[in-house]
């Protein structure tokens, strides 16, 4: 009967660590990449006032960098972190200006594996400067 | 009686297992068109501001009001397509084709009643109304539609 009892104890522990090392990695997995596609959209909201503004002030400058770094920050995204382009880098009257934001976001799952997710971004604004 | 309980949670988990992983993969697949959504909804904004922001210039000169280009339908559908473009990879549907079907309005008069929502617009307005299909591949794997059609919405005025 003790050996019974015994046998069924170490079961239970045992089962309980298989179920443990099954469902932690289901509950990361949603936490994890729920953040991503969060850091995602803030991205992508980030990098459109970018572009709209880009092309207001004629294309690339030190204005634009810096909204576009304010608003990565003010969504938690190290703006030194991410990868900025802005085509052409002087746009004219009527000419489209393409904004691209590329970051990499970082995905832990336990037990499975861990890895990097590059997240991009980009958006077309329209010059309104006449030069 | 004891013995016939041993190993019970680890056969529900093992037989539970690939049902929760279809739950992980929907709820995965709920997220990213979330994301698709807003990308072609904020492309529709873009363009709707983008052709606003193109104004008569002559007109302004003349009247002092701010009226829309005459091209502003056109420049609307032309960066509709354009913005569309960048997201190609979600959409089920080439770019062009989605921003070709999108009904594009142009009210030059204002106030204007808009038949298909009902607003009614103050100042010189136009209105993009696309349905745009996305694709949802785990919702396929789930028995559900592969492709998920988002209505798209976009109003701007000048101002």
């Amino acid at each position: 009967m003790r050996s019974a009892a015994r046998e069924t104890y170490g079961l239970a522990t045992l089962e309980a660590t298989l179920m443990i090392a099954m469902l932690v990695p289901l509950l990361f997995a949603i936490l994890e990449f729920g953040s991503a596609l969060e850091r995602w959209l803030s991205q992508d909201a980030a990098t459109i006032q970018a572009a709209r503004y880009a092309g207001e002030v004629g294309g690339d400058s030190p204005e634009v960098r810096g909204l576009l770094a304010d608003q990565l920050r003010g969504s938690g995204i190290d703006p030194s972190a991410v990868t900025v382009e802005i085509v052409p880098p002087r746009v004219g009257w009527r000419e489209p200006v393409r904004v691209s934001v590329t970051s990499q976001h970082a995905i832990a799952i336990p037990f499975l594996f861990s890895t990097t997710l590059p997240l991009r971004s980009s958006a077309i604004g329209r010059g309104e400067v006449n030069r | 009686m004891v013995r016939d309980d041993a190993g019970m949670a680890a056969v529900t988990t093992a037989v539970l297992l690939p049902l929760l992983a279809l739950v992980l993969a929907g709820v995965l697949q709920l997220g990213a068109l979330r994301v698709s959504a807003a990308r072609v909804r904020a492309a529709a904004d873009l363009a709707a501001l983008i052709a606003v922001n193109d104004q008569d210039d002559a007109a302004l000169a003349r009247t002092g009001e701010l009226r829309l280009s005459s091209d502003a339908a056109d420049v609307a559908r032309d960066f509709f397509a354009r913005e569309l473009e960048l997201s190609a990879p979600l959409l089920a549907a080439p770019p062009a084709e989605i921003a070709g079907g999108a009904e594009i309005v142009v009210y030059p008069a204002a106030p204007a009643t808009d038949p298909r929502t009902g607003a009614r617009y103050e100042h010189p307005t136009l209105r993009i109304a696309a349905q745009v299909p996305l694709r949802s591949p785990a919702f396929g794997v789930l028995a559900l539609a592969p492709v998920t059609v988002v209505d798209v919405l976009a109003v701007s005025s000048p101002r």
